[in-house]
C-alpha cells in the first residue's frame, strides 16, 4: 500500500507554529479514547451477561421453569413469575399499541402542525418519558387502582372489592402509560418517513384523509410501529417499580386467570428475593437463575416481535 | 364550444409570493392544452389549483375564479374527492405506490367503494397507457420494480382507472427516455377522444408535437395563449418568440 500520510505531508506542509507531530499525537489520542469508550461498553455488557450466565445457568432445570416456589423461595421454581411476566407484557402491548398509534396518527396526520395543542401533547410526551418509574407506580396506584378501580366497584359491583385492588389489569395499564412515549415517538417517526409523494398520489386518486392513512400511510409504517412495540416490550418487561403497588404479588399459590387477579413477575421476584428473603444466601442461586430467565423471557418476547415484523415486511414486499 | 375549464382573473399566492397573476384562460373539451414556460412561472400552481391539491399548502390563497363545467371550484361547495376523481393527475416523478401493478390500478376504484369486475377496465387502461404488452403476464409484480418509464405509464393508467374527464399532467416525461416519452405522447393523442388534457411541460417541442393549444407562462403571468400553430409560427409577443426559440428558459 502507498503511504498516503507521507504523500500528504509533502503536498500539504503542516502550518508553521503548530508541529505536525502534535497533530498526529492528538489524532492518535482521540482514536484511542473513542475506541476505549466502545471497549468499556463491550466489557460491561460482557461482565454482566457473563456473570448471570455463569451463575444462573446451573440453576435452570425443568422443575425450576415449571414449578412454583417452595420453602420460602429457597426451593422450587418460578413458573408463576414467568407466566405473570408474559401475561403482563402481552396485556401492556394490547393497551399501549392501539393508544400510541392512534395518538401518533392524530399528531402527524390530522392535527395542524403549528397548533398549540400539538406542541402541548408533544411536550407532555417528552415529560412522560422523563418521569421516574416509581412515580408511575404511585400514579397507577392512585389513578387506576384507587380511583378507576374504586369507581368501577362502586358502580358495577355494589362496592364489593373487585377492581379496586392491585391486579394485573391495572399493572399492565400502568406499564402502558410508562411505555406510551416510546410507541408514539417511534410511530410518529415512521409516519413521517412515508414520502409526501405517496400521500399526494393517493389524494389525487380521490382518497379522503382517512383513506390515505388506511391504504397508504399505515401499511408503509407498520415496520416502524412494530419497532416501537419492540422497544416498549423491552422497556416494560424489565420494570419493577411501576407494578410494585399496582398488582405484583410476593407469592401466589395460583396463576392469574382473571384481569383482577394479582400476579407474580420475574423482575419483582428478583427484587423480593434480594431484599425480603429471610435467608439471602440460600436464595442466591435461585436469584441468579431468575435473573437469567428474566433476560431470556425479555429476549424471547423481543425476538417474537422481530419475527412478526420481518414476516409482515416480507409480505409487503412480495406483493 | 363551451369550455370545460375556465380561469377568470385567477391569482394565487404561496404566503406573500404571488404564483399566478390574473390568469384568464379557457380549455375546450377534447383538446390538449400545452402549458410551457420557465421554472417558477406558475405552471404547476395552475394545474394544482384545478384539482385543489393546493389545499395542502397552509399558506396558499387565491382570488378570482376557476370554473369546471361552470362550477366555481373555490366559491361553491365542492366534494374534493369527487373532483379529484374527475381530474386524474400524473406527477413529474412517477409515484408507484407500494404493492403490485394490479393493486396500484385497483386503488382508485377501491377508494370509491367499487371493487371486483375490473379486469376489463384494467386491460383497457393499460392499453391506453401503452403498457399492456409489457406487463400483461405479470400484473402481480411490485409496481416499484418497473422501469421509470413503465412506472410513469402505470401512473397514467392508474389515473385512467378513475374514468376522469380531465387529465392533469405535470411534466410527465421530464425524467423519461425518448421511447417512453413517445409512447405517452401517442397515448395522449388517442385519449383526447374521451377526455381533456392539460399538459405542463418543460419541453417546448413536446408542446408543439401534441398540444392543440399552447399557453406560455412567465413569472406567474399568462403571456400568451392560442392555437399551438399560431404560438409557434407566429407568436404575438416577443417574449414568447424568445422562449420557444430557446433564447432563455
Amino acid at each position: 500500500m502507498i503511504d498516503m500520510g507521507d504523500a500528504h505531508a509533502e503536498a500539504l506542509p503542516a502550518p508553521a507554529g503548530f508541529g505536525s507531530r502534535w497533530i498526529k499525537i492528538i489524532a492518535v489520542a482521540f482514536t484511542s479514547l473513542t475506541g476505549l469508550a466502545c471497549f468499556v461498553i463491550l466489557a460491561m455488557v460482557a461482565i454482566i451477561l457473563g456473570d448471570i450466565v455463569i451463575h444462573g445457568l446451573p440453576g435452570i432445570s425443568w422443575e425450576f421453569l415449571s414449578a412454583a416456589p417452595k420453602a420460602g423461595m429457597t426451593e422450587g421454581g418460578i413458573f408463576p413469575a414467568i407466566f405473570g411476566t408474559v401475561a403482563l407484557v402481552l396485556l401492556m402491548t394490547l393497551a399501549v399499541v392501539p393508544l400510541g398509534v392512534a395518538a401518533a396518527v392524530y399528531l402527524q396526520e390530522y392535527a395542524s402542525q403549528d397548533s398549540k395543542l400539538v406542541s402541548l401533547v408533544r411536550l407532555a410526551l417528552q415529560n412522560l418519558a422523563g418521569v421516574p418509574a416509581i412515580v408511575f407506580g404511585l400514579f397507577g396506584l392512585g389513578l387506576f387502582v384507587e380511583f378507576a378501580g374504586g369507581s368501577i366497584d362502586a358502580l358495577f359491583f355494589g362496592g364489593k372489592l373487585t377492581f379496586g385492588q392491585p391486579c394485573i389489569f391495572w399493572a399492565s395499564l400502568t406499564l402502558a402509560v410508562l411505555t406510551l412515549p416510546t410507541v408514539v415517538v417511534a410511530t410518529e417517526e415512521s409516519l413521517r418517513a412515508v414520502p409526501r409523494s405517496y400521500r399526494e398520489a393517493a389524494y389525487a386518486l380521490g382518497a379522503t384523509r382517512w383513506q390515505v392513512v388506511r391504504y397508504v400511510v399505515l401499511p408503509q409504517s407498520i415496520g416502524g410501529i412494530l419497532t416501537g412495540t419492540i422497544l416498549a416490550i423491552s422497556r416494560g418487561a424489565g420494570e419493577v417499580a411501576p407494578i410494585m403497588f399496582t398488582g405484583a404479588a410476593y407469592f401466589l399459590p395460583h396463576l392469574p386467570t382473571k384481569l383482577n387477579d394479582q400476579f407474580m413477575e420475574l423482575g419483582y421476584h428478583v427484587y423480593v428475593m434480594a431484599t425480603q428473603s429471610p435467608d439471602v444466601e440460600a436464595t442466591k442461586p435461585i436469584l441468579y437463575a431468575t435473573v437469567f430467565v428474566l433476560l431470556a423471557v425479555t429476549f424471547a418476547l423481543n425476538f417474537a416481535a422481530v419475527l412478526i415484523r420481518s414476516r409482515i415486511r416480507r409480505r409487503l414486499r412480495s406483493t | 364550444m363551451t369550455p370545460i375549464i375556465e380561469f377568470r382573473k385567477f391569482s394565487a399566492w404561496y404566503g406573500d409570493a404571488p404564483s399566478l397573476q390574473e390568469v384568464t384562460l379557457q380549455v375546450p373539451p377534447h383538446e390538449i392544452l400545452g402549458v410551457i414556460g420557465p421554472a417558477g412561472g406558475g405552471k404547476t400552481t395552475l394545474l394544482r389549483s384545478l384539482n385543489r391539491m393546493n389545499d395542502f399548502e397552509p399558506r396558499f390563497r387565491c382570488e378570482g375564479d376557476v370554473l369546471f363545467h361552470g362550477l366555481d371550484l373555490y366559491r361553491q361547495p365542492v366534494d374534493v374527492a369527487v373532483l379529484r376523481r374527475k381530474m386524474g393527475m400524473v406527477f413529474a416523478v412517477p409515484v408507484p405506490l407500494p404493492g403490485s401493478i394490479l393493486q396500484n390500478l385497483e386503488l382508485g376504484p377501491r377508494l370509491d367503494g367499487r371493487s371486483g369486475g375490473m379486469d376489463g377496465r384494467i386491460e383497457t387502461c393499460l392499453k391506453a397507457a401503452y403498457l399492456w404488452d409489457e406487463v400483461k403476464d405479470r400484473l402481480d409484480l411490485a409496481a416499484q420494480s418497473l422501469s421509470g418509464g413503465q412506472q410513469q405509464r402505470l401512473c397514467l393508467a392508474r389515473s385512467l382507472m378513475l374514468q376522469p374527464e380531465v387529465l392533469l399532467l405535470d411534466e410527465p416525461c421530464s425524467g423519461l427516455d425518448p421511447i417512453s416519452t413517445a409512447k405517452i405522447e401517442e397515448a395522449l393523442q388517442l385519449l383526447k377522444k374521451d377526455l381533456t388534457v392539460i399538459l405542463v411541460t418543460n419541453n417546448v417541442m413536446q408542446a408543439s408535437r401534441v398540444a392543440d393549444r399552447t399557453a406560455f407562462f412567465l413569472q406567474g403571468k399568462l403571456v400568451e395563449w392560442g392555437p399551438t400553430q399560431q404560438i409557434f409560427v407566429n407568436p404575438r409577443e416577443k417574449l414568447t418568440h424568445d422562449y420557444i426559440s430557446g433564447r432563455f428558459g
